[in-house]
């Protein structure tokens, strides 16, 4: 029983830092725009909300394990003009992800492009205008 | 009679909430006014707006390897300083501006209002850079950014911003306009100072704006934007916005932006 609720406040432990890690890094300022990592992965979830879009990556950690990352994307409008859809991306689908980390350092980056494991590109914008 | 009356009186009701005219007119119906009505999109805008028409595309595979993105996001931190066409701030505003570099370059998102949902507010408002929908009567134009679902209202009809509405700013301000041929031109009252100019440029409560909004040539809208601050800027800035209208589906309709729903998911 003691095991069961240490679980349990683990999880929400988890669950809370998480979703203030996403409240604190919407906006911009939080990244370091111009470094640009690779990361892939498998998705997790792909969460289609406002105002921003959010890709949960468990990223290869290089040595046979992962590790899971929250990547920032732009909203939902955004994405839609640049030819992303809700369901574009699914849970199971390998990914790669350029992104720009946190600079807090946290596992927490800002999507630049994704890569489908088909070679579909899923870009920021739509070509310029 | 009385049923004359009363029909004269439907039709006025219906004629006034009709659908927004396609051809405006001044008050005599002497002349044709532009019609601006329609959705468009900031010209060379980096990141949310749409191309220049046809439908948004779909992923598709590259023809060769694309070269890998450099950034993902224009450096918005002021770490490289203030560009040369950047408003010129009194230094007491000067310092407001280095307070929230130095916090913005260590990440912090306090300087930004639209990260915590609130509107851009005038004059950033204007970049519209996820979009703008513009719907137009003979009173009444109003102004609508896909970002942060913000609105602006500029009266046509004559009205002034009363003491009450002067003691009442808003991120949006109190626009009131009027036509000099085929220029709109509005000015901008009642702003909070907790808005931008551009970027993170602060300004005081007694900031005013002035735009000329014309066609330059078909569906290519321009802004002529002008702001005024005895407090904060050394002289009046001016800017030019442009924007381009879209001409069918899907890129004249706009997406709904529930900035809350993300605050309230990570509660």
């Amino acid at each position: 029983m003691k095991a069961c609720t240490f679980v349990v406040l683990t999880m929400l432990a988890a669950a809370g830092s998480f979703h203030a890690s996403l409240l604190a890094h919407h906006s911009n300022v939080g990244f370091a725009v111009e470094t640009v990592n690779t990361a892939t992965g498998v998705v997790k979830e792909w969460k289609w909300m406002n105002p921003h879009t959010w890709l949960i990556v468990d990223v290869d950690d290089g040595k046979g394990g992962s590790v899971e990352w929250a990547m920032e994307g732009r909203a939902p409008g955004v994405l839609l003009r640049a030819g992303w859809t809700r369901t574009v991306l699914k849970p199971g689908d390998k990914v790669t992800v350029h992104y720009s980390p946190s600079k807090d350092g946290s596992k927490v980056g800002m999507i630049a492009r994704v890569t489908m494991a088909d070679g579909r590109v899923l870009p920021n914008a739509p070509p310029a205008n | 009679m009385t049923k004359r009356i009363a029909l004269l009186t439907v039709a006025a009701i219906a004629s006034a909430v009709a659908a927004p005219i396609s051809r405006a007119q001044t008050p005599s119906g002497a002349q044709t006014l532009p019609d601006l009505s329609g959705v468009y999109y900031p010209v060379n805008a980096a990141g949310g707006g749409a191309r220049a028409g046809g439908a948004p595309p779909a992923p598709q595979a590259p023809p060769k390897p694309l070269p890998a993105p450099t950034r993902t996001a224009p450096l918005s931190d002021g770490s490289r300083g203030r560009s040369p066409d950047a408003p010129v701030l009194t230094p007491e505003y000067m310092k407001k501006w280095e307070a929230m570099r130095d916090s913005r370059i260590a990440g912090s998102s306090d300087s930004d209002n639209t990260a915590k949902c609130l509107p851009p507010g005038m004059p950033a408002m204007m970049n519209m850079a996820y979009g703008m929908e513009i719907m137009q009567t003979k009173d009444k134009i109003t102004f609508f950014s896909e970002l942060n679902d913000a609105l602006r209202r500029v009266y046509l009809d004559g009205r002034k911003p009363t003491p009450a509405i002067l003691d009442d700013p808003t991120y949006a301000g109190y626009s009131t306009g009027h036509w000099e041929g085929d220029t709109l031109v509005v000015d901008t009252v009642s702003l909070r100072d907790n808005t931008y100019i551009e970027g993170f440029t602060p300004h005081s409560d007694q900031m005013t704006i002035r735009e000329r909004i014309r066609f330059v040539s078909p569906g290519i809208l321009e802004d002529r934007i002008t702001v005024t601050d005895p407090k904060a800027l050394v002289k009046p800035w001016e800017t030019v916005k442009t924007y381009r209208k879209m001409t069918g589906p899907p890129e004249d309709q706009l997406r709904e932006f529930a900035c809350a729903e993300g605050i309230e998911h990570a509660r």
